[in-house]
């Protein structure tokens, strides 16, 4: 045996991983550092000269990956709110209060066995739930999260979005046509007839506003709205945000109009067939799917990423910590320890049985939220980006707490009172609503030119 | 049926938000537990259904799994042929139909069974007394029972129980254990005995079987002896 040998054989377990991980780790961040250092700038002018292609990849990878913590996050959302709405506690063991239970929801799903029946057409079967995922995840590319974080800026981002969210209905379709069962076939047709008769009155009400705003771009639209609240389009398109709020819920196939996927009826209808990952990403198209229709409602008529008011006084946050020096150094070090001091001392004097070391914890985690909270509210006020994107959320969960909500409450329609509910009602009503439009414009330009 | 349009969902949505806000009215069950009675095992009652007829479908389960047989109880059968029964004969007047008596799960009574003879329990009182009516000492209280009546009656078991407070069947556990203890007077049991003294042995069967078949009985084993 070897000298190398016999010392091998001498180390513990944690030894050896380290001799083997150590010099592993050294010789990739030498690689990888001499990599950016010596390609680097061929690289980046790379990228600089496709700007568009790379904004474009980038942004599709971002809202790929935003729609899985958005998904989970609403259907916990939808879990616990109906529990709670039916005076039941809901989801709690997994996580804190059982907010990770839609995660393992997740695992499960994708542990599960990826069935294709006996004669259902295997191509079609496997592209079905991707035609639906893409169909919605491809809309969120236009919408304006905040300023300057969009995906693309189009000039026909509202036509897009509809052309593309109308897709949707192919994967319907697809699945139906492929699981090789006339029941799923049934439920696809269904289905199809529902999205493609709410898809009218969904165009139609928003027509009024595309009148009015003269433009098709979300941005602008967004931009349009800017200022008090009084300014968002709800105001002027009462009727439309109205039309626009039903049939997006049919077109996303929420309760009362998920007859697609009716759970207490029929099974599961165009999706009978499906199971394991190729379910679960229409389970995932539906939520991301109420996530995107909130989105459209808010960016439309409730203003965007604007807040309800403007900021009322002028803030320039004129901060410069290099300034500081060596003194920044310090005071990282210190303002941690001094903040977990001054607020543990209080908690520590409320009562003689909290002993000093639960006070410490305890100022430890009020210093950690009383800093993120000052991190936000500076981020909040220098960066109109944060600002943004904090009302620009907090406007769309708004919504889609009234999509769950209207699921906890209201029972489903029949499927011939939602045709002539879309039909008879949606239709006329969202044509009133553009003549109305219309002609108000029209009096508004002769009277005042 | 209200005149405005959408009043009944705005009412409907006002009604799920305030419950949202109630308190629960969940139980975390393997956490918390509702503090019930020992021995608490619902509620004793007869449902009826919405045209006003009983539930209770005469089964009689609820009367078998009854641990303190405290549940007597009679009615129609399914079909609404018999009156069926479950609990002291003595109570009910009717006569037992036996089919109604089998499908209720009861021993069906025997035509040819005789009770048992009346047994005068005076002696036990004495015996129990002597061993304070502990039953730890059953084994010592069984041997003067049969001491006393020259075997163990069935009734004297019972009296035992009884007074002493110990189960039945751990009386007659403690019983059949002792070979020296007896349920027959000694004659019957002698009888019993000798059937048995004069009943062939086992081996007598397969030789006598051998004998008729030829070697044909199964070759591949040796037969038993």
């Amino acid at each position: 045996m070897t000298v190398v040998g016999k010392s091998w054989s001498r180390l513990t377990l944690p030894g050896k991983i380290i001799f083997t991980v150590v010099p592993l780790l050294l010789v990739t961040t030498f690689v990888a550092v001499s990599a950016i250092v010596l390609l680097g700038p061929t690289i980046i002018d790379i990228l600089a000269a496709n700007l568009p292609i790379v904004r474009f990849v980038v942004a599709v990878t971002i809202v790929l990956l935003m729609t899985i913590p958005t998904a989970f996050l609403i259907i916990y959302m939808e879990m616990k709110v109906i529990a709670l709405m039916n005076l039941r506690i809901g989801p709690d063991r997994v996580g804190p209060f059982g907010s990770l239970l839609s995660v393992v929801h997740g695992l499960k799903v994708l542990m599960k066995e990826d069935f294709t029946p006996t004669g259902a057409d295997p191509i079609v079967f496997t592209w079905a739930p991707v035609v639906t995922y893409l169909a919605s995840v491809m809309t969120l590319l236009v919408i304006p999260f905040a300023p300057g974080i969009f995906g693309q800026d189009l000039n026909l981002a509202l036509l897009y979005f509809f052309a593309i969210g109308g897709l949707s209905v192919v994967g319907l379709l697809m699945a139906g046509w492929s699981s090789y069962n006339k029941y799923s076939l049934l439920g696809g047709l269904r289905s199809a007839a529902q999205v493609i008769s709410y898809e009218i009155p969904l165009t139609l009400s928003v027509v009024g506003l595309i009148l009015l705003a003269g433009t098709m771009s979300l941005n602008k639209i967004v931009e349009q709205q800017s200022g008090w609240f009084t300014d968002w389009y709800v105001f002027q398109q009462p009727l439309a945000v109205l039309i626009f709020f039903i049939a997006a819920t049919a077109e996303a196939n929420r309760t009362p109009f998920d007859l697609t996927e009716a759970d207490s009826e029929i099974v599961a209808g165009f999706a009978t067939e499906y199971s394991g990952m190729r379910f679960g990403f229409f389970f995932f198209a539906e939520y991301v799917n109420v996530f995107i229709i909130s989105a459209l409602t808010v960016t439309l008529f409730f203003g965007g990423w604007n807040a309800p008011f403007p900021w009322p006084w002028p803030v320039t946050l004129d901060l410069d910590p290099g300034s500081l020096g060596i003194l920044l150094l310090i005071l990282v070090a210190i303002v941690p320890l001094i903040l977990t001091i001054v607020f543990a001392a209080p908690v520590w004097m409320i009562s003689a049985r909290i002993k000093g070391w639960q006070a410490l914890i305890v100022g430890f985690i009020l210093a950690n939220l009383f800093i993120v909270a000052v991190i936000f509210g500076l981020a909040y006020v220098g960066l109109d980006w944060v600002a943004g994107i904090f009302w620009f959320l907090g406007k769309t969960y708004v919504f889609v707490f009234t999509f769950v909500w209207m699921r906890g409450t209201l029972p489903r329609v029949r499927i011939d009172q939602l045709m002539d509910f879309a039909w008879k009602w949606l239709l006329p009503a969202s044509l009133l609503n553009l003549f109305v439009t219309a002609a108000a414009i029209v009096v508004a330009r002769s009277v005042r030119p | 049926m209200s005149l405005v349009p959408g009043l009944g969902l705005a009412k409907g949505m006002a009604l799920t938000l305030r419950r949202f806000f109630e308190p629960k009215v969940t139980v975390m069950y393997p956490e918390d537990r509702r503090d019930v009675p020992h021995k608490f095992r619902g509620r004793l009652q007869l449902l009826y259904d919405e045209w006003g007829t009983l539930k209770c479908e005469t089964c009689f389960q609820c009367a078998q799994a009854c641990p303190i047989e405290c549940i007597d109880m009679g009615g129609i059968d399914t079909r609404g042929r018999y009156h069926v029964h479950w609990g002291a004969p003595e109570t009910y007047g009717e006569r037992r139909e036996e089919s109604a008596l089998r499908r209720s799960g009861r021993p069906v009574p025997d035509p040819a069974y005789r009770p048992f003879a009346a047994v005068d329990l005076g002696a036990l009182d004495g015996i129990l007394d002597e061993y304070d009516h502990d039953p730890a000492h059953m084994l010592a209280i069984l041997e003067a029972t049969q001491a006393a009546y020259g075997y163990l009656p069935v009734a004297a078991l019972k009296r035992i129980s009884q007074l002493t407070g110990a189960w039945y069947a751990m009386i007659y556990g403690t019983a059949t254990y002792y070979s020296h203890l007896r349920f027959e007077p000694a004659e019957a049991s002698a009888q019993a005995a000798a059937v048995a003294a004069h009943r062939p042995p086992e081996g007598a069967y397969l030789a006598a079987l051998d004998a008729a078949l030829g070697k044909r009985r199964n070759p591949g084993k040796p037969a038993r002896a």
